[in-house]
C-alpha cells in the first residue's frame, strides 16, 4: 500500500487528509511542520509527499529543495491556499500544485495520477 | 531608479560559470580556478568573457564560483565593479554555492545554475545568457540575443564552425537549413556537417541564451533526473524536440581571417595561446580599441630597460617580439618571445625565451630560462637553468606533453 507523508500545520486539515487519503486505499502519516516532516521522510520512506507552502519555521518550498535534493524521484505535491506561489520558480520543482479548497477532489486526483505505476513520468 | 528592462539587454541577466577546477592546467591551478589564472601579462582567463559581457551592453552579471575563489572574487570586485553603476540597474557579482537546494558542491554546470534559480527569481528576466568563464574570443552577445528574440527560440546556442576532421573533439551540433538544432553529438565519431558544406561541422561554444522559464523547468526537471547535470549534454538535448532550438553562427568580432575560440583546456594550449599574442600578427587582437580588454588595472610605473652595453661582455637589458606589462625591469638581461607580466624582473647576463613569466617573478643573473611557464613570484636563482634538459626538468617539474615547463607559484629553487 502506497505510503503518503502530508506536511500540513492545521491540525484539522491534517485529519480530513488523512480520512480521504486512507479512504482511497492509501497510507498515511504526517507531520505538523517542515522539520518533523524531513525527518520523518527518512524513518517512513514515504512514496509521496503532499507539502503545504506556509508553514512555521521553515516554509515548504524550502523543505521541498531540501527534499528533493536527498530524495530527487520522490513525487511532491505542493497543497496551498494561495495560488500566487504558482509563479515562483521555486515551485517549479514539484510534480503538482494544488490550490487548498474544502474540496479534496483535485488534491487525490494528482495524488492517485501521481502513485500510479503504469503512468511514465 | 531608471528601468533598465525597457530594452532587450537591459531585461537579460549573464550568468558566468567560473566554479571548474581546471584540472588539466594543474598547477596553474593549484592556488586558483580556471578562470582566475593569469593570461596575456595583465589579464585573467574570465576577462575575456566579461569584457565580451561591457562591450555588448550585458550589465547584470552573475559569475558564479566555487574552487578556490578567492583570487577571483578580489579581481572581480576590485577590476570589474566600479564599471557597474547599482544606480543604473547594474552589477556585477561573484556568487560563492550558497547550499540553499542542499549541502553539496555543483554536480555540474546545469546544477550550478539550478541550485542558484533564486537570483533568477528575485530578477525575473526575459532571457538569461549562460557563458563559461574559461575561453578567449570576442563575441557581440547582443546580435546573439537580437537573434533568438527574431527567431521566437526558446534557446540559441553559439557556434563556431570547425573543420568535420576535428569535429570529434567537440560538442557538435546538427542543424537544418534554417539553422534549427536537430541534435547534440558529444564528440561523435561521425559528425554533422553544416547543411550544404560537407567540410564543416557546428562546435558548441558554451555560450547559451534562455527564454528564462523554460530555462528554469528544463532545470528543474533534470535535478529530479539522474544525468550529468550539464548544459550541453542533458540540458539542451532535452529542449530539441520543442523544435524551437537554434543554432547562432559566431560572428568573431576579433575581425581576423580565421575565427578565434579557444578554451583554454590544457597547459599546452594555453601556452600556445600565450605565444600567439607575441607573433608578429598576433590571431587574436588585443589592440583593437573597438573591442577593449577590460581587466583590473594596478597602478604600476612604466616596465624599464637597464643597460645598453652592446660591446661583447657588456650588460645589454633588451627584449625582442615581446609582451612587457608595467612595472617589469629588463636590467642587463635577454627576453626574446616572452609574456612578461607586472613587476618581472630579468637580471643581467639571463636569457629568457619562448616563455610566460607571471607577476613578480625574478631571474637571477646568468639564469637561463627556455619554453617555460613560471607563475607568480618565482625566484629563479643566478646561473639555474630551466627547460633546456627535459629529463632535469622531468625531476622538478611539471613538463607537458609539448615540452613545456611549469613552474608552480610558491616554488623555492633557492
Amino acid at each position: 500500500m502506497p505510503k503518503i507523508l502530508v506536511i500540513e500545520d492545521e491540525k484539522n486539515l491534517r485529519v480530513l487528509y488523512q480520512q480521504d487519503f486512507e479512504r482511497d486505499g492509501f497510507e498515511v502519516v504526517t507531520a505538523a511542520n517542515a522539520a518533523e516532516g524531513l525527518g520523518m521522510v527518512e524513518v517512513e520512506k514515504p512514496d509521496l509527499v503532499v507539502m503545504d507552502i506556509r508553514l512555521p519555521g521553515m516554509d515548504g518550498l524550502e523543505a521541498m529543495s531540501r527534499l528533493l535534493d536527498k530524495n530527487p524521484k520522490i513525487p511532491v505535491v505542493l497543497n496551498s491556499a494561495y495560488s500566487s506561489y504558482k509563479d515562483s520558480f521555486m515551485s517549479w520543482s514539484a510534480d503538482a500544485y494544488v490550490v487548498k479548497s474544502a474540496d479534496t477532489g483535485e488534491l487525490r486526483a494528482r495524488v492517485r495520477e501521481l502513485l500510479t505505476p503504469s503512468v511514465e513520468r | 531608479m531608471p528601468d533598465r528592462r525597457r530594452t532587450l539587454l537591459g531585461d537579460t541577466l549573464a550568468i558566468v560559470m567560473a566554479g571548474g577546477q581546471g584540472e588539466r592546467l594543474y598547477p596553474l591551478t593549484r592556488d586558483r580556478g580556471k578562470p582566475a589564472v593569469p593570461f596575456g601579462g595583465i589579464y585573467r582567463v574570465i576577462d575575456f568573457t566579461l569584457s565580451n559581457c561591457l562591450n555588448s551592453g550585458l550589465r547584470k552579471i552573475y559569475v558564479l564560483t566555487q574552487y578556490k575563489s578567492g583570487s577571483l572574487e578580489r579581481h572581480v570586485r576590485i577590476g570589474w565593479g566600479p564599471l557597474f553603476n547599482h544606480e543604473l540597474d547594474e552589477w556585477i557579482q561573484c556568487v560563492p554555492p550558497q547550499l540553499r537546494v542542499g549541502e553539496r558542491w555543483y554536480q555540474g554546470t546545469a546544477d550550478a545554475v539550478y541550485q542558484n534559480v533564486y537570483l533568477l527569481e528575485q530578477e525575473r528576466p526575459r532571457n538569461v545568457v549562460v557563458l563559461s568563464g574559461d575561453h578567449i574570443y570576442k563575441m557581440d552577445f547582443a546580435q546573439l540575443i537580437a537573434r533568438h528574440e527574431a527567431k521566437g527560440a526558446i534557446a540559441t546556442v553559439a557556434a563556431v564552425e570547425v573543420p568535420i576532421a576535428e569535429a570529434s573533439a567537440f560538442g557538435v551540433i546538427a542543424v537544418d537549413e534554417t539553422s534549427r538544432i536537430t541534435a547534440f553529438q558529444e564528440k561523435p565519431k561521425h559528425p554533422s556537417p553544416v547543411p550544404g558544406r560537407p567540410d564543416a561541422a557546428l562546435a558548441n561554444m558554451g555560450v547559451y541564451v534562455f527564454e528564462t522559464e523554460t530555462l528554469v523547468r528544463a532545470l528543474a526537471a533534470d535535478a529530479r533526473r539522474d544525468t550529468r547535470h550539464d548544459f550541453g549534454h542533458d540540458i539542451l538535448p532535452s529542449l530539441v524536440a520543442t523544435e524551437k532550438l537554434y543554432a547562432y553562427p559566431f560572428v568573431d568580432e576579433n575581425k581576423k581571417q580565421t575565427a578565434y575560440w579557444r578554451d583554454i583546456g590544457t597547459l599546452d594550449s594555453y601556452y600556445e595561446a600565450s605565444m600567439d599574442l607575441v607573433a608578429v600578427e598576433p590571431v587574436f587582437n588585443l589592440y583593437d580599441k573597438s573591442w577593449p580588454i577590460r581587466t583590473m588595472i594596478k597602478q604600476l610605473p612604466p616596465a624599464k630597460t637597464v643597460f645598453a652595453q652592446e660591446e661583447p661582455g657588456g650588460r645589454l637589458g633588451i627584449v625582442l617580439d615581446s609582451l612587457v606589462s608595467g612595472g617589469a625591469i629588463v636590467s642587463g638581461g635577454r627576453v626574446e618571445r616572452c609574456i612578461l607580466g607586472p613587476e618581472v624582473r630579468v637580471n643581467s647576463y639571463a636569457k629568457v625565451v619562448d616563455s610566460v613569466l607571471m607577476d613578480g617573478v625574478d631571474v637571477g643573473r646568468h639564469a637561463r630560462v627556455t619554453k617555460a611557464i613560471i607563475d607568480k613570484g618565482v625566484r629563479i636563482p643566478a646561473s639555474f637553468v630551466v627547460g633546456e634538459d627535459e629529463d632535469e626538468d622531468k625531476r622538478r617539474f611539471t613538463v607537458t606533453p609539448g615540452g613545456v615547463v611549469v613552474i608552480p607559484r610558491g616554488t623555492q629553487l633557492d
